[in-house]
């Protein structure tokens, strides 16, 4: 009889993969169990350890999975309360890849393998699932299983990226196309046509005795000197360059410098004299060297399925938190990641297209607020409107209709992908964004003319817009309407102004932070509401009045505006600056937390950290005062 | 102060003599344990439940636990009360002297660790006198003393709630020894790290 025993197991009943097996069965592995407690930071296992005898699940706390490559430690998953990770023993009979670290003081239990073993080989539904988490521990090897026997050069080779990144031990999960010496080489080249990859391995059982790739094509059979009927060995490259399947990047470049070939074969045991598991060529060791952001809108542009943009969306956050780890400014990445984040909406909008057919007019997909302001790092809600242009008025409906059940595909796609619907609407695939020009145009007329009088429906977004695909004419004209509305409209700058204005301050009069006061969020800061917007808001003000056209982004508006109105270019160049570290500041604890870190828990915040963030906030004031001075709001206040 | 006087000469049931030759050797593991009493009054009162883990290589070792409920007719008939309490368990339910006996065959060398410590072992050596054993002679330490030893305040005890809360250690509905037995065996994973003791 064992209480705490019964108490574990039923903690690890609510859990996959231990909600197949019954209670009496939880309750003995319960029994074995060892209760460890880790401190912050403190290293259950790390990279290249020997293998312990148990697996782990967490009971409290956070711990992260990271692997270590060219010297930086990166990232792979985070395991939540009930989650497990270290499954390497089931599986592998080498070192650990990978380290679990405590990113907060965490409880996990650790089962050992033993006791566990009998109910995976009993239970097909538990290996299974064991299989898949040892997979996403790992990352995308998921897909790899999916992958495997289609062999295209397209799909697979997302996958060997991280596979040589990091988990190199791991059994390469691609099948080489592979032949033997006595075949046709025209047949083989049409199996190699067919399967679209530039190599075939040449196999006696099944074990690696030459290589044919396009080289060897088109220098032994398109010059002459064999006819396409000869035996497949007489223009094969041989021997074959074999590797172990744990090779590292570096190794792998190195071997194919000094062999001088742009493929490698990967063999059971590393020689040539064991059967074949993979093959890795040049090209995926350049995809291998970063997760760079041309690949990945390369990547966005062949996606086919929502789940492969979701993919490339994952490894944007990646790249983000890679950067930012790095050091690398901030604006530099958020225009990175706009510009990923604008491919993989134009992708979504194009692969509806092809679903539903040509577009029946020209139009325009315009991105609002913080993409269109290109600003958009973290996954946030989606925002978006459509213009397309005038038609006939009897083919209006018809028009109409094929354009909102385009961005209701669009839309959905990229919900898939991650990025929510706005709460609010404000889609293109809302019966009010998705109009004609003319109707747009009367729109923005009526919002910035009579601000007031239908005031719910005018959000500030609207006037941040990027166009995203379509006919850039469209965005040209709203453009256009904007900016010729703004000239000396006070009523509407009033407006705006009281609007920038009437968000709560960000500190108290003896300079400490409001925090929240209740609801969910309680002892937390608004960095959203309490300070990234004002800044935003009052940058647009001072833009659309100053009427300077084009600049979107809140950062460079202030740079802009610094020297536009240069007597008081102290204050915008301040503000510009704190844009950026607030910023920096929303987006790590967003990425911290995977959300989209609008609050921000002040207690887990070293002093240095509170005291720049105090120092971003102090320009408020002065813009304040600077608006309020400029505009001379009264009609709204 | 003079208990070994007692003491001389005196013939030790078998398990006592047993546990005696235990203590030559050095500590390995620790054990964290837990009484419920009748009362505060080691000579009056007798532990009603007794939970216990071993922490060994800085994990609770959820196999190697000890729980019973110790069977008291007489002192309840005594003063009383009813058994109510005895009769809806599912724990163990041993005499005093089996459950003794069991209980101290599993603490072996081990360091005893738990709340208030003092107190449960002045109770277990109050019923291990009823057995014409010697008192316990493992080493003990307090959770209490040690976070009072981390935090340096000297001025106040802490309860076991207290401790639960500071290292946000979630409440359970359920109370029993063993329970709480679990409990001071996280708190003190938790503060034997950070006090750095092996």
């Amino acid at each position: 009889m064992n209480t705490i025993a019964e108490h574990i197991a039923d903690f690890l009943k609510e859990y996959p993969p231990f909600d197949n097996l019954t209670f009496q069965e939880l309750s003995d592995i319960a029994t074995n169990i060892r209760v460890i407690n880790l401190e912050k930071h403190a290293v259950l296992f790390q990279n290249n350890d020997p293998l312990h005898d148990s697996f782990y699940v967490v009971a409290s706390g956070i711990i992260n999975l990271t692997t270590i490559a060219d010297a930086e430690e990166t990232i792979i998953n985070k395991c939540h309360e009930g989650d497990i990770f270290g499954l390497r023993p089931f599986f592998a009979k080498n070192n650990y890849m990978m380290t679990a670290k405590a990113r907060e003081e965490s409880i996990v239990y650790a089962i050992p393998i033993a006791v566990f073993r009998p109910f995976v080989a009993n239970n097909s539904d538990v290996l299974n699932f064991l299989l898949e988490s040892f997979a996403m521990n790992s990352r995308h090897t998921k897909d790899n299983a999916r992958s495997n026997g289609k062999l295209d050069t397209n799909g697979t080779y997302i996958d060997q990226q991280s596979e040589m990144q990091y988990i190199q031990s791991l059994a390469y999960n691609n099948s080489p196309l592979t032949t033997e010496s006595q075949h046709i080489i025209k047949d083989v080249a049409i199996l190699m046509t067919e399967s679209m990859v530039d190599n075939i391995i040449v196999c006696e059982k099944n074990h690696p005795i030459g290589i044919v790739t396009h080289a060897d094509l088109s220098s032994k059979i398109a010059t002459g000197r064999y006819p396409i009927t000869e035996t497949i060995d007489k223009i094969m490259s041989s021997p074959v360059v074999t590797v172990l399947e744990n090779v590292s990047l570096a190794e792998a470049q190195l071997l194919m410098l000094k062999h001088n070939v742009s493929h490698l074969c990967v063999t059971k045991d590393g020689t040539s004299k064991s059967s074949v598991k993979g093959i890795i060529s040049e090209h995926d060791l350049i995809v291998a060297q970063a997760s760079n952001p041309g690949v990945l809108i390369k990547e966005i542009k062949r996606s086919q399925l929502p789940k492969d943009l979701k993919q490339i969306r994952d490894r944007l956050s990646d790249l983000i938190q890679n950067s930012i780890q790095k050091n690398i400014p901030i604006s530099h990445v958020s225009n990175i990641a706009s510009e990923i984040n604008l491919a993989i909406i134009k992708r979504a909008v194009e692969l509806s297209i092809l679903d539903l057919g040509s577009p029946p007019a020209r139009f325009a997909w315009l991105s609002i607020g913080s993409q269109g302001r290109k600003e958009q790092l973290l996954l946030t809600d989606q925002d978006s409107i459509l213009v397309f242009e005038d038609v006939a008025p009897e083919k209006y409906r018809e028009v109409k209709d094929y354009f909102l059940r385009l961005a209701k595909r669009a839309t959905a796609i990229l919900e898939k992908v991650g990025y929510d619907y706005c709460p609010n609407g404000h889609m293109g695939s809302n019966m009010l964004w998705c109009k004609s020009l003319s109707d747009w145009t009367k729109q923005y007329n009526s919002w910035m003319n009579t601000p007031g009088e239908n005031s719910n429906d005018l959000s500030s977004i609207f006037f941040d817009y990027e166009i995203v695909i379509g006919e850039p004419k469209i965005e040209e004209v709203i453009e256009n309407v904007v900016f010729k509305n703004a000239v000396n409209n006070t009523l509407f700058f009033d407006f705006l102004g009281n609007d920038a204005l009437r968000r709560n301050s960000p500190l108290s009069f003896f300079k400490k932070f409001i925090i929240e006061e209740e609801g969910p969020q309680k002892g937390k800061f608004d960095i959203k509401t309490r300070a990234l917007m004002p800044l935003i808001d009052s940058a647009r003000l001072l833009i659309l009045s100053a009427n300077i056209k084009g600049i979107k982004n809140t950062y460079l508006r202030f740079k802009q505006l610094a020297i536009t109105d240069s007597k008081n270019a102290e204050i915008y160049l301040s503000c510009a600056e704190a844009f950026l570290t607030l910023s920096k500041f929303r987006t790590v604890e967003g990425l911290k937390n995977d959300d989209s870190g609008q609050y921000i828990n002040l207690r887990e915040m070293s002093k240095t950290d509170k005291e720049k963030l105090k120092n971003a906030l102090s320009p408020m004031k002065d813009l304040e005062e600077l608006i309020k001075s400029k505009f001379q709001l009264t009609q709204f206040s | 102060m003079l208990d070994w006087i007692k003491n001389i000469n005196k013939e030790y049931p078998e398990f006592w003599k047993d546990y005696l030759t235990k203590l030559e050797a050095k500590p390995n593991k620790f054990v964290v344990l837990s009484t419920e009493t009748s009362g505060l009054n080691p000579n009056k009162d007798v532990i009603l439940s007794l939970g216990a883990f071993a922490v060994i290589d800085d994990s609770i070792v959820i196999k190697e636990n000890f729980e019973a409920v110790l069977l008291q007719y007489k002192f309840l008939e005594e003063n009383g009360i009813s058994n109510e309490f005895i009769i809806e368990s599912k724990m163990n339910k041993m005499p005093e002297a089996e459950a003794l006996e069991a209980f101290i065959n599993f603490i072996g060398n081990a360091v005893l660790v738990g709340h208030h410590i003092n107190f449960d072992i002045e109770m277990l050596n109050a019923a291990l006198e009823r057995l014409d054993c010697g008192r316990l002679k493992n080493e003990a330490l307090d959770i209490d003393v040690m976070y009072r030893k981390l935090t340096d305040i000297n001025d106040k005890q802490f309860s076991l709630n207290d401790l639960c809360e500071i290292y946000k250690i979630p409440k359970s509905d359920r109370n029993s020894s063993a329970e709480d037995a679990y409990k001071i065996g996280l708190l003190f994973l938790k503060l034997k790290s950070r006090l750095g003791i092996k």
